[in-house]
């Protein structure tokens, strides 16, 4: 199952990306769309955020510099 | 105001919000505030007049050594050209805190055994340097969703605010 999207990518962004499709380097635009999205994902959990911000409230108040 | 000794290294994101919130000058008390290059050029598009606050020197600084465990870390991560060049200084400038907002980020500073802390932390830390009052914190907490373009979860931060008043209470009684 999938979802259609509409988004606006600025100009040199698109621009890469074609490249990276013209060189072989992934199969098409949909799937290197989605592996960005994959990535994104991955590495901004919202369990690691909400674990940053804790961090961020002790070192506030109980940090030394 | 007592100065800390640490150099800050900080991200778009940070200087951003904090002059969303007229709070720039929470940033004085460092050592140094460091901005890359990379992440002024990015200041400057999204909100010029962050750079030419009075209450604090920003020192516009770019990366001449750059390090080969960053550059391994950047597709890890998807890190962008400002947080790359923040990470680099943060590895030039030994025992050096990267101020960002940006998880990706922060995990790669962890990987890089560097200290990183974002907006929230800046805020609160200035209850425990005495540059705000405890009410006032609180007031700029509250405002975040209002005044700035910083994204939290309102439960989470309901529940920052309210961590945060229980803990100056025991604290600061």
């Amino acid at each position: 199952m999938s979802t259609l999207i509409k988004t606006e990518i600025p100009d040199q962004l698109w621009q890469q990306a074609q490249n990276m499709v013209e060189q072989g380097w992934i199969d098409n635009m949909d799937a290197l769309i989605a592996e960005a999205m994959r990535r994104y994902i991955e590495s901004h959990q919202q369990t690691i955020s909400e674990r940053f911000i804790r961090e961020d409230i002790d070192w506030g108040l109980h940090g030394k510099d | 105001m007592e100065k800390t000794r640490a150099v800050v290294i900080a991200d778009a994101e940070p200087i951003i919000h904090l002059d969303e919130l007229n709070s720039l000058d929470l940033l004085a008390d460092f050592g140094k505030v460091i901005i890359p290059e990379t992440v002024w050029n990015e200041v400057e598009r999204h909100r010029p007049q962050a750079l030419s606050c009075s209450g604090v020197k920003l020192i516009r600084q770019r990366a001449v050594h750059f390090s080969a465990q960053v550059d391994a870390l950047t597709p890890f991560y998807t890190l962008h050209a400002g947080e790359q060049e923040a990470l680099h200084l943060c590895c030039e400038f030994k025992n050096s805190l990267l101020l960002t907002d940006d998880t990706a980020a922060r995990l790669a500073a962890k990987n890089l055994g560097v200290a990183a802390h974002g907006t929230l932390g800046v805020l609160v830390r200035a209850i425990r340097q005495q540059t705000r009052s405890i009410p006032e914190v609180l007031k700029l907490l509250r405002a975040i969703p209002t005044q700035t373009t910083l994204h939290i979860r309102a439960a989470l931060l309901a529940e920052v605010i309210s961590d945060v008043e229980k803990n100056v209470k025991e604290v600061y009684k």
